[in-house]
């Protein structure tokens, strides 16, 4: 497996950081940038993705596709927004202020899939498994892409802590390798094997890692293997990684702080999730189940999207507030959206033929809206899009040209399915 | 769907036709040893590229590479010792005649087969390989068993699992069914003929899921229509059924099926929900497409892909790379790096009755198998496909269990006298205490990474403190605890875990290490051993 970018890739250009003393921190001194090829992978640095991952379906109806005085509209009302003409679901009075300075709002998503689990796949991976190559996730692409080889933060850290939902929420690395596996947090807000067991004092921890590393690096003389390489790699990582242990500790943010982002699991995730991208994690996903309201959907959403709207506000401001929006981007995302038609149960049911996803901060157009439902929401009016479409504009948005290939053997494998348009009125 | 680089067509073409120059016109005679060929044809491309090999791996390290990959287990430290002080020629042989005789080989080779053929199901068929693989069964029967082979028969249960586990998706049956048995992946031409091989058309792949579309999941049972056509759109749009064809772009007539109406299909769903509900396998129809596909595969025209597929399995277990690689890419674009060994193992294996056990034999008795995986020559380190060195080779999760496991029994218990089964006994009984615990660890595959879990787990789960490094009489940590002398513990706990004698420079280390904790020697002791423990000499065979 080998990145499809000429002479300067960006393994090669750490790499070469790496060597040749602190480059890194001082580019002035090099030509580096009329480099074409590394100017732009210049761009993607300090790049990072929030994912809010809504799932078992929201329904777009009541968050950012409302359909007001329809027999499909629900209870709800639309509210107006800080967007002349744009108005949302008045769930999100919060968001609502907000969207002229953050977001931009995509209403044409058709993908085709409304099964729970073939279509979580589907927009956790971008695209159509294919039976014989392990396709690797969003997020351990965007690992990849914007991580750092020898980083010391984890680069794709995941939680899910429902159990609804939990098994269609693909996790998967692929061709790229275990190196961007994610950390996968199902209980608790803090990975497990972070901390050292109270047995071992942590110098002898160190040392005891110090004296493996030799033994390995004798063994390794004159041997040569990607895999072996990686083995020791992981190893080096461990005391940095623990070092972070404290970014998954809430406690240490101001009650004021913990106040906006509110109590809930949810919202606690997302705050850690904002300290780890502060210290350069480059992939966060916040799962929050379940929103597969087959009935009594309006006060599923009531509840959910309640919460989504306090958080999702406070993440922003916070992300925003630090400087850090700028370089990192929000998105919320479901495996697919509900019905327009509410069922006898007042509930929605599963449906992709036409719903939202929404993007903010990092290289996007705020206040936009991009697409449109028909009238009763039953279909995509205007600017239909698939999976392949969103990904690739999540790519570019965070600077990654999303027609790049990848390599396996001699195999190409490109990163969006060949011929795949990013939605370029959306970004700024 | 995919898309392939044009540029590398032509390297392609051009790679074939340099295949089938050196594509000499006589083999090696039929009657020359495996392990004579092996060498022989290895040896012939280092010299014609003035590459020296690497010398011979020494007794330790060669024994624990064949225990590994004949056993899945390392050789305790007795073993290396009582190996090493053999003074008889033919002691390797010996090894690996022995090794094989052993019940824990059938084990293995279960383990490994199974791994390449279920990988990604959720089904497994570790209980019928052992079985199969303990009489040595054939290739070409288990082949037969793992297509058409029937529940109710005591032998062939459990092998239909391979098809079963993968009915929910006649694709993706049809593509691992020919990656895994044929070294063929058509999937590619699933949506367009294939635009680098020539050899691959949509029909190929149509055809090869004609072989499959029959068969269907009633319940915990399987069964199989006597009619259902495969249609397809060709990427000019036109709508095609499919024939039946194989491989090798035969095509085959069989009996006319027709269609049944309206009363019969309702007739028969009934039939078939009383048998799920029974838990009765629907009965079989007069004519199998699935049998067709197994007597065509194993026909004279077209029983090469089996054979060449299967050669090529066997190798890259033992060798750590493929004679071609992707082992799923065996097409004539992409040649192997001797194709005159391929095809004279291939006809080897054929003459022999698809006997798998001698075909690994003849390739463990090769120099080739034994050179050591370390580079010190001055010259260039040669590329790994001219097998010019050992290749260092991640161990599978199981593999590394066991190895744990063996490693860290009180040496007092591998007596001399212990042997035969009851040697093979205990090592069973290690096995399945290192299975569960490296259950999560990932199968490596190509290009393989560690990954960071793994280095977390071990360097902090309580698991690996409370279980791997216990400190008791049946542990080898009690046993260090009572030797009073550092140097004779480290010199110990080297040789349980890594199997040879320790050199100078890590004697000194490691009784530096237990001096500076002289205070807290059982902790220094767990803190050595774990360094061995997670060293990548422990993880990986070499």
């Amino acid at each position: 497996m080998s990145e499809n970018s000429g002479s300067w890739s960006r393994r090669g250009f750490l790499g070469a950081s790496a060597a040749g003393a602190a480059v890194a921190a001082d580019m002035t001194g090099l030509n580096v940038l009329q480099n074409p090829v590394l100017a732009s992978e210049l761009k993607q640095q300090g790049k990072r993705v929030i994912l809010l991952w809504l799932a078992g379906g929201a329904s777009q109806l009541e968050t950012f596709d409302p359909k007001p005085g329809r027999s499909t509209g629900g209870p709800f009302r639309a509210i107006k927004t800080s967007v002349p003409g744009v108005e949302i679901s008045e769930l999100m009075p919060k968001m609502a202020t907000r969207l002229s300075k953050y977001t931009t709002i995509i209403r044409s998503l058709d993908t085709k899939n409304a099964d729970h689990g073939g279509a979580a796949r589907l927009m956790h991976l971008g695209r159509r498994d294919e039976p014989t190559v392990k396709y690797p996730d969003l997020g351990a692409v965007l690992a990849r892409e914007l991580g750092r080889v020898d980083s010391q933060v984890p680069d794709y850290v995941s939680f899910y802590t429902a159990t609804e939902g939990r098994g269609s929420a693909v996790s998967q690395s692929g061709f790229l390798g275990a190196r961007y596996n994610a950390m996968f947090l199902t209980e608790g807000n803090v990975p497990p094997n972070l901390r050292k067991l109270d047995e071992i004092s942590d110098l002898d921890h160190q040392q005891r890692g110090e004296l493996r590393d030799l033994l390995s690096k004798r063994f390794a003389a004159g041997r040569q293997s990607a895999s072996l390489g990686s083995h020791n790699e992981s190893y080096a990582r461990v005391r940095g990684l623990m070092a972070s242990e404290q970014l998954f500790d809430i406690s240490k943010e101001p009650q004021s702080i913990r106040d906006k982002y509110g109590p809930t699991l949810f919202g606690e995730q997302c705050l850690v999730a904002r300290r780890l991208v502060e210290a350069g994690v480059p992939f966060v996903k916040i799962s929050r189940a379940w929103w597969d309201s087959h009935g009594q959907n309006f006060e599923t959403h009531l509840e959910l999207v309640t919460e989504l709207d306090n958080v999702m506000s406070a993440l922003l401001d916070d992300l925003s507030e630090r400087g850090l929006l700028e370089n990192t981007l929000v998105v919320t995302l479901s495996e697919f959206g509900r019905t327009p038609s509410i069922n006898s149960s007042l509930g929605r049911d599963h449906f992709a033929s036409a719903w939202s996803s929404s993007l903010s901060g990092c290289g996007v157009k705020a206040g936009s809206v991009y697409g449109a439902s028909d009238d009763d929401g039953r279909e995509v009016k205007d600017g239909k899009i698939g999976a392949a479409e969103l990904f690739a504009t999540i790519y570019r948005a965070v600077g990654i040209d999303h027609r790049k290939d990848y390599h396996i053997g001699a195999r190409p494998i490109p990163l969006t399915d060949p011929g795949t348009k990013h939605v370029a009125e959306v970004l700024s | 769907m995919l898309f392939w680089q044009r540029p590398l067509l032509a390297l392609f073409v051009f790679g074939c036709a340099l295949a089938n120059l050196l594509h000499a016109e006589e083999l090696l005679p039929a009657d020359a040893t495996i392990e004579a060929a092996v060498d022989h044809y290895i040896t012939a491309r280092q010299k014609a590229l003035s590459v020296e090999p690497a010398p011979l791996a020494d007794d330790a390290n060669l024994l624990r590479r064949t225990l590994l990959d004949m056993h899945g287990r390392p050789p305790t430290a007795a073993e290396v010792k009582a190996y090493q002080q053999n003074n008889d020629p033919a002691k390797r042989r010996e090894l690996v005649e022995r090794l094989m005789a052993s019940p824990a080989f059938a084990r293995e080779q279960a383990a490994a087969f199974n791994a390449l053929l279920m990988n990604g199901t959720n089904a497994s068929l570790r209980s019928y390989l052992t079985e199969a693989f303990r009489e040595n069964r054939s290739w070409d029967r288990i082949f037969r068993e793992l297509l058409v082979g029937q529940e109710k028969d005591e032998e062939q249960k459990g092998a239909i699992n391979f098809v079963k586990a993968r009915l929910k998706d006649h694709d993706k049956l049809t593509a691992e069914a020919s990656s895994l048995l044929f070294g063929v992946n058509v999937s590619c031409a699933q949506c367009h003929d294939h635009p680098l091989v020539a050899d691959w058309k949509q029909d190929h792949y149509f055809g090869m899921k004609s072989f499959f579309v029959r068969s269907f999941e009633n319940g915990e049972m399987m069964g199989e229509k006597s009619y259902g056509q495969v249609d397809f759109k060709t990427t000019a749009g036109e709508s095609k059924q499919a024939k039946l064809m194989f491989l090798t772009g035969q095509v085959f007539d069989e009996p006319e099926n027709k269609e049944p109406d309206d009363k019969a299909k309702k007739e028969e769903k009934e039939q078939l929900e009383k048998l799920k509900k029974d838990k009765k396998a629907p009965s079989p129809p007069e004519y199998s497409r699935r049998a067709k596909l197994v007597e065509i595969a194993l026909s004279p025209e077209a029983n090469s892909f089996l054979t060449r597929s299967i050669v090529n399995h066997v190798w890259n277990r033992l060798l750590g790379r493929g004679l071609v690689m992707p082992v799923d890419q065996m097409h004539s674009e992409n040649p192997a790096s001797h194709p005159e060994l391929l095809s004279w193992l291939a006809r080897d294996l054929q003459t022999h009755n698809y006997d798998l056990a001698r075909l690994t034999r003849g390739i463990l008795l090769s120099d080739t198998y034994a050179r050591s995986s370390r580079w010190e020559s001055a010259a260039k380190r040669p590329s790994d496909e001219l097998f010019a060195l050992g290749l260092v080779r991640p161990l599978t999760p199981w593999q590394y269990g066991t190895t744990l496991k063996v490693a860290m029994v009180n040496p007092d218990q591998y007596a001399a006298e212990l042997a035969g089964d009851a040697l093979d006994n205990k090592m069973q009984g290690l096995e399945s205490a290192g299975r569960s615990f490296t259950e999560k660890l990932e199968l490596p595959g190509p290009d393989f990474q560690v990954s960071i879990d793994e280095a977390l787990s071990f360097s902090n789960a309580s698991r690996t403190s409370q279980e791997l490094l216990r400190i008791d009489g049946g542990t080898l940590l009690g046993k260090l605890k009572d030797i009073a002398d550092d140097k004779e513990a480290a010199t110990t706990a080297v040789w349980n875990i890594f199997g040879r004698a320790p050199a100078d420079e890590e004697l000194q280390s490691l009784e530096q290490y237990l001096k500076a904790r002289a205070d807290r020697r059982e902790q220094a002791l767990q803190q050595m051993v774990w360094a061995l423990l997670t060293s990548s000499e422990c993880r990986f065979n070499y």
